[in-house]
């Protein structure tokens, strides 16, 4: 099939996810325990003009179909709802914390990407060696941990005991920088959460990438190319790297999808002010508004994300399509 | 001349599961863990919901992991906490293989639409942030152990889905199940006799890691006061230690320490199972 049918396949899959999770926001709040109303108004009691202008917004009073109308229409426009804590909408809120969770997120994905991969590709060259083995166990025992866990441990050491680096937040609130001072500031708080999610997913990418390898380094044609001469490095170089990178750039996408629970936690921990941070907050404010919010955001994004990077892998490998 | 005994088939099947290192350790540590959590109430030296008069107290012979702030020992807590673990663990990833396994083997016996249908559903779980939505599930709905573990199974089904279908296509076409079709034998007959039993293997070593999984997501969920209050549980301990960690470090990162053990047990036994399963040819 050609490449554009495959891309629109993988396109319809992306909006139907989202549709997905938009659907299951809109169930969850009507199946839940407790009316409808009550968990938007995010209290047990909310006074009767709440009730009227929750109602009358999201037609509450009105058969499910028109209801979830109404809902589809809202969020087409854009609006989330309202924090009923802080009274903002619930767009803005969120808004203004994805810049610090996407910092860490991508820095550390890439970062750990780059040395996984690195890893992975000399413990596969020097299989079963003493660095291989060692790689391989210390992969396994950072993937058991909790990220929470090791965000306080890292903490532990490195703020408490040896006093290098900031316990929490971004920036220094008591020092107002500026300009340059300013980033140099973030980039000091930010050491910690990323060493610590870079930390988690480097296993992911080591395991893939020396999985890959040495799958490439068993077919035919390397055996063939070997037999003709062509020096190792050469054959890694042109032929295994590529091939094996290729599950590596599928990974990239899976992993960002699976860290963010990683993320959250470690930016809890760190009172990075984050989604996580919101995260919470709105759950020990019972501010569903914001809780579903902040899942139709993140599904939106991993879908995008997804697809964007399925675009990608076509593009690299045109076996996916061709078959 | 000395005759060599015959050896049983199951001394066999024990040699080949001993012989693996990552297997033999695996075991091990699951029976201490299973051990120790079954027995937890008769032997940890103290209540863990007392609150004895050393509060804070670091790792001494009285108390082998010391106290947190409340006063309570910290190694009754983490043996309680164990229990938590595993029946979550268990629970959630028994759930996930059975619902994975029915979708995976309908997707790849029955085929066409019925396999295009579920394939969709499966990419399209696959792109949903899972945690986020068993938070906001649990945030809902109640945070007791069977509800975690409910949710937890009914959303990471996706990847036993996939290695069953994959199992389910390959095995349609080999011969035994070619002639249970062509004596007439049910479909669902066919299923649950020939194909299930015999396209289980991969599910099972994914199962080995869906449990460490689980375990460490409950613990995550414990950690923000989204788990069961009722139970004592390792998630819920680090976040006690959290703020006492200048002063009390024993707490978080022994509790943290428990998680760290037990998931490694489960991917030690998934590794173990998987180089069992796959014996590699001799060179």
């Amino acid at each position: 099939m050609a490449m554009g049918k495959y891309l629109a396949k993988r396109l319809l899959i992306c909006f139907l996810a989202v549709i997905l999770s938009v659907f299951i926001n809109f169930v969850l709040v009507r199946v839940a325990p407790g009316d409808p109303i009550s968990i938007m108004a995010g209290m047990d009691n909310p006074n009767p003009e709440m009730i009227e202008a929750l109602t009358e917004k999201y037609g509450l009073d009105q058969p499910i179909l028109t209801q979830f109308g109404i809902y589809l229409h809202n969020l087409l426009k854009g609006d989330l709802g309202y924090s009923y804590r802080s009274n903002l909408p619930v767009m803005s809120i969120i808004g203004e914390r994805l810049g610090p969770t996407l910092l860490i997120s991508l820095t550390s994905a890439i970062l750990a990407a780059v040395i996984g991969v690195a890893l992975g590709l000399r413990a596969a060259r020097k299989r079963d060696s003493k660095f291989d083995k060692v790689f391989c166990i210390t992969s396994y025992i950072l993937d058991a941990m909790p990220p929470f866990w090791l965000a306080l441990m890292l903490m532990l050491l490195f703020a408490t005991v040896l006093g290098w680096l900031p316990t929490a937040g971004m920036v220094d609130a008591r020092a107002n920088y500026t300009g340059f001072a300013r980033t140099l500031d973030i980039l000091y708080h930010m050491i910690l959460p990323v060493l610590c999610v870079t930390l988690l997913q480097i296993p992911t990418f080591f395991r893939i990438m020396r999985s890959s390898v040495l799958q490439a380094l068993g077919e035919e044609y390397i055996t063939l190319y070997r037999a003709a001469g062509m020096p190792q490095k050469t054959i890694f170089r042109k032929y295994v790297m590529k091939n094996a990178l290729l599950p590596t750039v599928t990974m990239f996408g899976m992993t960002l999808t699976y860290s963010l629970a990683g993320v959250a936690l470690v930016e809890i921990v760190f009172a990075w002010p984050g989604i996580g941070r919101l995260l919470l907050d709105s759950i020990n404010g019972r501010d569903y508004s914001v809780l579903s919010g902040i899942y139709l955001m993140l599904s939106i994004a991993i879908a995008v994300i997804t697809t964007l990077l399925d675009a990608i892998y076509a593009w690299l490998d045109p076996r996916i399509w061709l078959k | 001349m000395q005759i060599k005994r015959i050896r049983l088939k199951n001394e066999l099947i024990l040699g080949r599961i001993w012989a693996i290192p990552s297997l033999r350790v695996g075991f091990i540590m699951l029976l201490a863990l299973l051990i120790l959590a079954v027995l937890a109430p008769a032997i940890v030296p103290y209540d863990p919901t007392v609150l004895n008069a050393d509060i804070l107290s670091p790792p001494s012979s009285q108390y082998l992991l010391g106290t947190d702030q409340y006063g309570r020992d910290m190694l009754s807590r983490i043996l309680y906490g164990a229990r938590t673990s595993l029946v979550i663990g268990f629970l959630a990833a028994g759930l996930s293989g059975v619902i994975g396994i029915a979708i995976g083997a309908a997707s790849g016996y029955f085929g066409g639409k019925v396999d295009k249908a579920l394939t969709f559903v499966i990419n399209i779980f696959d792109m949903t942030p899972v945690f986020f939505l068993i938070l906001i599930v649990i945030a809902l709905f109640s945070s007791s152990i069977t509800n975690v573990a409910i949710v937890i199974g009914l959303t990471t089904w996706t990847a036993n889905a996939r290695l069953m279908r994959a199992e389910t296509v390959s095995l349609k076409s080999r011969i035994f199940v070619q002639a249970a079709i062509t004596t007439g034998e049910g479909r669902w007959r066919i299923l649950l006799r020939h194909i299930i039993p015999n396209g289980i293997y991969p599910v099972i070593i994914n199962t080995a890691s869906n449990i460490s999984a689980a375990i460490l997501t409950e613990a995550g969920l414990s950690f923000i006061h989204l788990g069961d209050a009722n139970v004592i549980s390792w998630g819920q301990i680090v976040a006690d230690g959290r703020t006492q960690l200048a002063g009390g470090w024993w707490i978080s990162t022994f509790g943290g320490l428990a998680i760290v053990i037990t998931a490694l047990t489960f991917f030690l036994i998934g590794d173990g199972l998987n180089r069992f399963m796959t014996p590699k040819l001799q060179k």
